[in-house]
């Protein structure tokens, strides 16, 4: 079955291969079928994703306090007042360094990891499982671990404890901002959390590349480690690292249950594009207007980011070459 | 599965290298396990302990092992923990379900039936790609609400069903399916619908398991559209009690780590049991995301 | 939480009691999954929200005043969590919204209609009350909310601990600030303001003689003597003698309970809690002054209950606060003093509740009485949070006061402009 399974190559399917067969006309229209199979999903997608997105764009011209109905119309100000939003746009620089951050860090300890546990020869199913294992927690428990126990600012949190024994004083790993200790926090949580997901992917990479290529490598004398690491193991993974560092800058940029968790009420740094947005339609004013303007401005945000990144990284050509 | 040589990357080795490279190999692994594995003990060791054992001025290795705990966490009303666990696993085994009949129905029509316009519909599914579900939350937010859908099952289930990511990778699927058995099935008089019950999906169990293990996880582990739809207590998944623990006004650390080492009991049989189709689907997957 | 061990026992009976009812509730609301639409027929359904106090016996309480109310069934939800402004304010958006809500005054709740017009409910017994929480619940000579409870907060100190560093009781910012370093020791810090400080903005705003809003709702909060004083706080953050990080916050006892810190900033609730932890190792100070010509003083928060007037009930809503928190009396005692320390805005039952008459509690009404500060209804959710952002930005970032204030100026300035035109 696995036969079956593992392929898979991304091309449109030839419309012409299939002919309709003409003896029952409903049972066997293409036409039909198609939204026969189709039409759930796409009246879901229509009624939980068009609409709310219109709606949204509808809002965000509207001044729309308390309210999702609103009849005030003002225009961009909701926009104008988002982009001069110091919260809003310090979102933006937090993801901007939580990304630069967390995407090279991710990449290179999944890949670490993958090379060790590839290179095993005992006991490897187990420690495959061992690194995998955290990507069953929820970035919610993981936060409260992480927040309530290991990095508590008392001198019962582990980090603390462990300072404690070479006479360091205690950290406030989230209070106090300078220096800005939140981002450890935010870093190895995230980096526990999906490293051994990650790892499964290069780890899945590694096996398809084919023995002849190190031989053939050995027969023209590159050195075992870094050099064939460099030339062969590193090329060969590119599609994978591709997939691999886009997935992770989709995710940094949706994170938001770890630090909606992990920092500390209240405070204005280590704020998510997200967690303002929540705090704008859903907090204290709960104004849609502004709240929906922002979610468009990001939307516009990630669009150009991808269609950009699509243009550098070539992402999708390198999946056709393997 | 695993069958390729581990050691094909490094034919030339010398044998004493070796010993010594797979000593320094396997420590490598070994302390890198060991801190995987921390925060898994600080659950357990805080879940079977007393307030005073983790907040006492020296740390304590082990826990008393107060079993107890867990009958004290079901017991307390601040928190309905039990209510929260029957939540997610209403919405994570409806979301399961549900989201494979959808996604898998209409990656099977976008991948194989011809329609002039399949290509045009499959476009718009990839555009709302682009567009992060996390994004859409407030105007979702506002749809659900207005449709009365706060604080139930159907508002925090149906808005999740309709994930053009999942579609996309069932798509991605079915356009590597062998042609030939459904060739097969068409010949013996089946029409779509029949050939993809009959045919199709018996043959494609391996990545229904594997959709539907992530799903599953995924539902389990949501955080933010839970929390936006569940105002009510009473239609609070794990998650969002777990979150409510971080904040609640009194802090019984027992309480709370007993809770966080049972809102993950599921997730570790699921890996236990299904870590193959896991791995697997993550493979696929993730390759293809 | 030790306080949650020891009265584990009445807290079980107590549980079985109320479990029945929240089951039933429970049952009621979820069973048909439409939420509470409760077209039944059979009795009027009332929802509140509560957010969810600390003390043990709290919602056990609440739920059996609601359970002993006759003309309807009334459904509490119990609101864990921090943010219990963001999920009401959402949830008085839905369909499902509260009937019947506990918050503080708002202005902007009475603006836009969110609020229902109590005055017929209060005007009877409107002597009875504190003019203060009168005033604070009062636009334009209506009354929008029922007060419940009178929290003043202030600041607890572990005397032995205090005697042993040879400090004197801190009567100004300055003082605290060098108590607080000769306080702490290798396992105790000198102080406890709370994670993210927010709690001691007030009365470090009406330490430093200035205020929230002038009488005409102008902003009032930015005044050189504040600025001063949020730098002497930066300095106090910095300094090492500050515990933060803490797993509870403020509000609740166990940073001064489990020996963290042998001055914390809390609140009245919290005194049972701690005189049962520490028993008379505590003594009670407010707010020390600020700069030169500053003034002591105490923040006079609470609770009150509020009707949605946008609720599909507002009428057996009104009944249900007229009855609970107007004519029952005994409960209003019970609530007050039975679990936490709160100071009944009645004036007959602050005369009936023995509790507070002596001790600790008594020295607690007298800093509530010299020197309270009541909220300001004018002063909303969206000019508070200004201000916590702006303390944000210049305590604990290393920002400059001054430019952050003159920040949350302009924001509370818009804010004016869109309630009082």
């Amino acid at each position: 079955m696995s036969t079956t399974t593992t392929r898979g190559v991304s091309r449109p399917a030839p419309a012409k291969a299939q002919r309709a067969r003409p003896r029952r006309a409903l049972r066997g229209s293409p036409t039909f079928n198609f939204w026969l199979f189709t039409g759930p999903f796409l009246i879901g997608l229509v009624i939980f994703v068009f609409v709310p997105i219109g709606w949204s764009i509808w809002l965000s011209f509207f001044d729309a306090r308390f309210t999702v109905t609103p009849s005030k119309f003002i225009g961009f100000d909701n926009y104008t007042s988002m982009l001069e939003n110091s919260n809003f746009t310090g979102s933006l620089v937090t993801f901007t360094v939580f990304a630069a951050l967390i995407v090279p860090l991710t990449w290179a300890l999944s890949l670490g990891l993958a090379l060790l546990v590839h290179r095993l020869r005992f006991m490897r199913a187990f420690f495959r499982s061992v690194f995998f294992l955290p990507t069953a927690v929820s970035y919610v428990a993981a936060a409260l671990i992480w927040k309530m126990s290991v990095f508590t600012g008392v001198r019962f949190g582990l980090m603390n404890t462990v300072l404690g024994w070479f006479g360091v004083d205690n950290i406030a790993y989230l209070s106090d901002p300078n220096p800005p200790w939140y981002w450890l926090v935010i870093v190895t949580v995230r980096l526990w959390l999906q490293a051994g997901f990650y790892m499964i992917l290069f780890l899945a990479a590694l096996q398809n590349i084919p023995p002849e290529l190190y031989e053939a490598a050995a027969i023209d004398g590159a050195r075992p480690g870094w050099q064939t690491f460099r030339y062969i193991t590193l090329p060969q993974l590119r599609a994978t690292s591709t997939a691999v560092i886009l997935l992770l800058l989709i995710a940094a940029y949706q994170a938001f249950d770890e630090f909606f968790n992990i920092i500390t009420t209240r405070a204005t740094w280590g704020q998510t594009p997200l967690m303002v947005l929540y705090k704008t339609a859903l907090g204290e004013n709960q104004d849609y207007g502004a709240g929906s303007a922002g979610a468009v401005i990001l939307t516009l945000l990630i669009c150009v980011v991808t269609l950009f990144q699509g243009k550098i990284m070539g992402f999708g050509r390198g999946e056709e070459s393997q | 599965m695993t069958t390729t040589a581990p050691q094909a990357g490094k034919p030339g080795r010398a044998k004493r290298g070796n010993v010594i490279g797979n000593t320094g190999l396997y420590v490598a692994v070994g302390i890198a396990a060991l801190l995987f594995l921390v925060p898994f003990y600080l659950i357990l060791r805080n879940a079977l302990s007393t307030d005073p054992e983790i907040t006492g001025e020296n740390w304590k290795l082990l826990p008393s092992f107060q079993w107890g705990n867990i009958g004290e966490l079901f017991d307390d009303t601040t928190v309905d923990f039990g209510r929260a666990m029957w939540n997610s696993t209403v919405i994570a085994v409806s979301m399961t379900v549900g989201t494979l009949l959808i996604c898998s129905l209409a990656g099977y029509g976008l991948a194989r039936i011809p329609y002039k316009h399949a290509n045009k519909v499959f476009y718009a599914v990839l555009a709302t790609l682009m567009v992060p579900t996390a994004v859409t939350f407030v105007p979702s937010f506002v749809l659900v609400s207005s449709l009365g859908w706060v604080d139930t099952y159907r508002g925090l289930i149906i808005p999740g069903l309709f994930s053009g990511f999942t579609c996309f990778l069932f798509r991605q699927y079915f356009l590597g399916f062998p042609r030939e058995l459904e060739e097969a099935a068409r010949v013996d008089g089946l029409g779509y619908w029949g050939a993809y019950w009959r045919i199709v999906v018996p043959n494609s169990l391996n990545f229904f398991a594997a959709i539907a293990t992530i799903t599953f996880i995924s539902g389990w582990n949501a955080f933010l559209w839970p929390l936006v739809i569940g105002q009510d207590p009473g239609s609070w998944t794990v998650q969002v009690a777990l979150s409510s623990y971080m904040t609640n006004q009194t802090v019984n650390f027992h309480l709370i780590f007993m809770a966080t080492a049972i809102s993950i009991l599921p997730l570790v049989f699921v890996f236990l049991f299904l870590q193959r189709w896991l791995v697997q689907g993550i493979a696929q997957t993730g390759i293809k995301g | 939480m030790s306080a949650m061990s020891n009265s584990n026992f009445s807290r079980r009976s107590l549980f079985r009691a109320a479990a029945g009812m929240a089951a039933a509730g429970t049952l009621a609301a979820c069973g048909s999954n439409n939420g509470r639409g409760g077209g039944s027929g059979s009795g009027k359904q009332l929802v509140q929200y509560f957010h969810a106090y600390g003390e043990a016996g709290t919602e056990q309480a609440i739920k059996r005043y609601a359970a002993a109310y006759k003309d309807a069934h009334v459904r509490t939800s119990w609101i864990t969590g921090s943010n219990f402004e963001a999920k009401l304010f959402a949830a008085l958006l839905t369909k499902q919204a509260p009937d019947v809500f506990e918050f503080h005054p708002q202005i902007q709740l009475v603006k836009s209609g969110q609020v229902a017009d109590l005055s017929d409910l209060i005007d009877p017994v409107k002597s009875d009350f504190n003019q203060a929480d009168i005033t604070s619940h009062t636009v334009d000579g209506k009354i929008y909310g029922v007060r419940m409870i009178d929290d003043p907060q202030f600041f607890f100190y572990r005397k032995s601990m205090l005697a042993k560093a040879k400090v004197e009781v801190p009567t100004t910012l300055d003082e605290l600030i060098e108590a607080a370093a000769k306080l702490t020791t290798d396992k105790v810090k000198g102080v406890y303001l709370g994670n993210d400080l927010t709690a001691v903005i007030n009365p470090l705003i009406w330490s430093a003689g200035a205020d929230t809003l002038t009488a005409d709702n102008k902003p009032a909060f930015h005044t050189d003597a504040v600025v001063a004083g949020m730098k002497q706080l930066r300095q106090l953050f910095t300094s090492g003698h500050l515990l933060l990080d803490a797993p509870a916050d403020y509000w609740d006892p166990s940073a001064i309970d489990q020996g963290l810190c042998a001055i914390q900033f809390s609140g009245m609730w919290a005194m049972p809690a701690m005189q049962k932890a520490l028993g008379d190792d505590l003594g009670i100070f407010p707010f020390p002054k600020v700069g030169s010509a500053g003034k002591l003083s105490v923040y006079n928060g609470g609770w009150s209950m509020f009707v949605n007037a946008k609720g599909k009930n507002v009428d057996a809503a009104k009944e249900y606060v007229k009855w609970l928190w107007i004519e029952q009396k005994k409960y209003q005692e019970d609530w007050a003093t039975s679990y936490g320390f709160h100071i009944p805005p009645r004036t007959s039952i602050a005369q009936s509740a023995t509790k507070l008459h002596s001790g600790l509690p008594a020295e607690g009404v007298k800093l509530f009485n010299t020197y309270g500060h009541f909220d300001n209804i004018g002063w909303t959710q969206a000019m508070i949070t200004a201000v916590q952002d702006a303390f944000a930005n210049s305590v604990r970032k290393n920002g400059d006061p001054d430019a952050a204030l003159t920040t949350a100026e302009k924001k509370v300035d818009a804010e004016l402009k869109k309630l009082f035109g």
